[in-house]
């Protein structure tokens, strides 16, 4: 029988990089296929082409064995196609059946029949199990129920093969069971699910095949039984890497960072921050995990000077600081590794030297007499180039063109040569691959072990619990509760992530 | 008193409608480009050109409703040019307008000189106003009804707009697209809804209503172009888009508040105030507005500090 979905040599070049090389694999029908492969596989590219929203240099792509050729993503949704991307393409202001039938309105004399899309959205959400209200406006749903919403649209559209970029990344582990069993639901009804993911964990726990990427090519496509974790990551990176805990030395430092009661609020006005207390000791990695949106980065802002609190005191290293002055924070003792590296980490359009020089600015030897020494600062660039193993050609590169992983490299080299008491990270390793993500862990317990005392925030929860020696999980603003990184289990993280709370073991 | 009530009857509310019309029409072409996520600061030229070409296609044609489809026709080719510019070849949006506004003011004059010989204005017997309406019911309803039954044809038409302009953006799939366009340009065109073709429709709407205000302002109660006629109605249509973000409703009632002041402007003028000093009402109303929507957001912060004690209070107890 004929695949449900053929790509035969594809292949997709970006000026002198290639994403995707001669890639050929087949997706039968009514299968879940997970597509896996590190960041920067070209997983997402080739979905792209597949989808009609980019165009393959070479190759071909067949469905139920016909040779077709995708236009436009018009022509994939004509054929069956519907993809889920990764960043929601959904309206704000428009509600959720207006968000569902969107370029293919009801209309009745020429107006659209709002009624009759409610009724037909409600319809299909019940048909699927998909549980929402087609009344609401999306700017009133959780992130959650946006991706419902992104999943009727590619149904309404009559997608019999539907196509999930990095479906899990935004949310909870319960919201993510949810999402596996409505999958499961349509692979059972007989269509044809393409997942993209990284997770392992979940690969092997909803896929019925897997064909794994690696820098731009197919490694192999094998059934999901035949695979394990190991095997896996094997096939992803061509070697074996170590998630074990690293090990933990006792604590044993005096408090560098403590907050004291911090209320904050978000950049709407509304409360972000309830009441956080928390202490960061010296030689000590504790870790904030929780679903994005729920206080995290503004626990950050606040601790790094970008936000003021609305209530509160802030210690670092004994000293009151005030909120609000980055530079302030910075002189006291901060080293910050920010979320998002293209808009607070890097100047994307300068050269590594120029951003290793940024923070240094102001001190010997890096600048005397209010003029910058170049040639100290490009000195300073090469070494931590080699020590942080940044690869690109000389300290002259402009960060633009390096990978995602490099760029960071570039970040933390700069934050973490500066020696600074406390280092407030966060999401050290979004967008970076293992390799890059194992060297950037290694450094972390290195300053960790000398001494410093490290705020480590990330929506991957096995990174915090690989590296952290205390874990918090945050939700609404408010710490939900601490758990023990030796023995914690997914339940316990996802039920607090979730909003439960435990009575004991509250202690900060 | 009296000299409240000699200012405060039935003719101010006919003024105020009469100086509301042209700002309200070029507003709510306005609200077509507002909702397509583009700033557009050009209104005021392709008013001005629409009040230029009504004029001549009126003498042209002879005809008062041929000057009007010549008007928009021309402000609509000011639109499309703007449109070229800043959406399929992603100009800045304020550059292309403002450039659009100086050559509109510039090519007005030169036009007049060149075809009339004159300079300052077109008055001639030759061009042919809007006729007067007679709404015979409401004419009839006393003085009020007097005032309000006989204005030209595009003042009525403009607060006539004002529902189809809702109907249009809010209930067909037109006005849909339009406001995807602006709002998430990637869901529509994931969704193979042309976003650039939406926003040249958009602005190309935009320029019919200004061509409309610009022909009301020439054949409507004056029959004749001056220099620079628009005088900033355009730009008041810019301010009031910005604080009612393109909503037909909101533009209506920020348009009638222009119009107002604009009326009652003109009317303190009979009373031998100076003139300098009543012209400054207009836009001591604009700051007055202004102060007023900021003030609003004041008392948010209040708020915000009195539930910020609230949950400490609680979260403390």
């Amino acid at each position: 029988m004929a695949f449900a979905v053929e790509m035969i040599g594809v292949s997709k070049n970006f000026g002198p990089v290639a994403a995707n090389r001669d890639v050929s694999f087949g997706v039968r029908h009514g299968e879940i296929h997970a597509l896996v492969g590190e960041n920067g596989a070209g997983k997402t590219t080739l979905m792209n082409i597949l989808f009609g929203l980019m165009q393959p240099d070479s190759g071909e792509i067949q469905i139920d064995g016909k040779p077709v050729v995708m236009e436009s993503p018009r022509t994939s949704i004509g054929l069956g196609l519907g993809m889920v991307h990764q960043h929601f393409k959904l309206v704000p202001s428009l509600t959720v059946a207006e968000n569902i039938f969107l370029g293919m309105e009801i209309t009745k004399a020429g107006l659209v029949d709002h009624k009759a899309q409610s009724a037909k959205a409600r319809a299909l959400s019940e048909e699927f199990g998909l549980q929402i209200d087609p009344d609401r406006k999306i700017h009133e749903l959780s992130v959650g129920a946006e991706q419902r919403v992104e999943i009727l649209k590619v149904l309404a559209r009559g997608a019999n093969v539907v196509i999930l970029d990095e479906p899990t990344a935004v949310l909870t582990p319960q919201e993510s069971r949810d999402l596996f069993r409505i999958i499961r639901r349509f692979a059972d009804a007989g269509m044809t699910v393409i997942f993209i993911s990284h997770h392992l964990s979940e690969v092997l726990e909803v896929s019925d095949t897997v064909t794994v990427l690696r820098d731009g090519a197919v490694v192999g496509t094998r059934p999901t039984k035949e695979l394990d974790e190991d095997s896996l990551v094997n096939m992803m990176v061509g070697r074996e890497v170590n998630f074990d805990r690293r090990d933990r030395k006792p604590i044993s430092g005096h408090a560098i960072l403590e907050l004291r009661d911090v209320f904050a609020r978000d950049d709407r006005g509304l409360p972000a921050l309830r009441g956080i207390d928390l202490e960061v000791r010296s030689g000590e990695i504790v870790g904030i995990v929780g679903v994005d949106g729920n206080g995290q980065t503004e626990l950050s802002e606040v601790v790094s000077g970008l936000r003021a609190p609305s209530h509160g005191e802030i210690f670092l290293n004994g000293q009151a600081v005030e909120g609000s002055d980055p530079r302030h924070m910075r002189a006291a003792g901060l080293a910050h590794v920010p979320a998002n590296r293209l808009v607070r980490g890097v100047n994307a359009t300068a050269n590594i030297s120029a951003n290793i020089l940024m923070g240094r600015q102001r001190s010997e030897p890096w600048a005397k007499n209010g003029l910058i020494r170049w040639s100290a600062v490009r000195d300073l660039a090469r070494e931590l180039m080699q020590r942080f193993d940044i690869r690109a050609r000389d300290e002259n590169v402009t960060v633009k063109t390096l990978s995602g992983g490099n760029m960071q490299k570039v970040v933390v080299a700069r934050e973490f040569s500066q020696h600074m008491p406390l280092i407030l990270i966060d999401q050290p390793t979004r967008g970076v691959d293992i390799g890059a993500m194992e060297g950037i862990h290694d450094e972390i317990i290195q300053r960790r072990d000398a001494g410093a005392a490290i705020l480590l925030i990330s929506v991957q929860i096995d990174e915090i619990l690989a590296l952290a020696d205390r874990v918090f999980v945050m939700f609404a603003g408010s710490i939900a509760g601490a758990v023990d990184p030796e023995n914690t289990t997914e339940e316990e993280i996802g039920y607090l992530m979730a909003g439960g709370s435990r009575s004991s073991d509250q202690a900060a | 008193m009296e000299v409240l009530e000699t200012i405060f009857n039935v003719s101010l509310i006919s003024a105020t409608l009469r100086t509301t019309a042209p700002i309200l029409l070029v507003a709510l072409g306005g609200t077509f480009t507002t909702k397509a996520g583009i700033f557009n600061i050009g209104l005021e030229g392709q008013m001005l050109i629409g009040a230029f070409f009504a004029v001549l296609g009126s003498i042209w044609t002879q005809s008062a409703w041929g000057g009007v489809a010549i008007g928009v026709l021309a402000a609509m080719c000011v639109a499309l040019t703007f449109s070229i510019f800043v959406v399929t070849l992603r100009a800045n949006e304020v550059v292309v307008g403002l450039a659009l506004n100086i050559l509109a003011g510039g090519l007005t004059i030169t036009l007049t000189k060149a075809i009339f010989g004159t300079r300052g204005s077109i008055v001639s017997g030759d061009i042919v106003g809007l006729p007067r309406m007679h709404i015979p019911i409401v004419e009839d309803l006393g003085s009020l009804g007097k005032a309000l039954g006989s204005f030209t044809p595009l003042i009525y038409l403009a607060f006539i707009f004002v529902f189809v302009v809702w109907v249009i953006i809010y209930r067909t799939r037109l006005g849909l697209h339009i406001r995807v366009a602006g709002e998430k340009p990637a869901a529509a065109e994931s969704l193979g809804i042309p976003t650039g073709l939406m926003q040249h429709i958009a602005s190309l709407l935009c320029g019919l209503f200004a061509g409309l205000a610009g022909a009301h302002l020439s054949l409507g109660y004056i029959t004749m172009f001056a220099e620079n006629m628009s005088s900033g109605r355009g730009f008041m249509a810019v301010a009031v888009l910005i604080f009612s973000i393109g909503d037909p409703v909101k533009v209506l009632f920020g348009c009638l508040l222009f119009g107002f002041a604009d009326a009652l402007s003109l009317r303190l003028q009979t009373f031998g105030l100076s003139s300098y000093l009543v012209l400054t009402v207009p836009y001591l109303v604009t700051l007055g507005a202004l102060f007023l929507l900021t003030y609003r957001q004041r008392p948010k912060t209040l708020r915000e500090t009195a539930e910020s004690l609230q949950l400490i209070r609680r979260e403390k107890a």
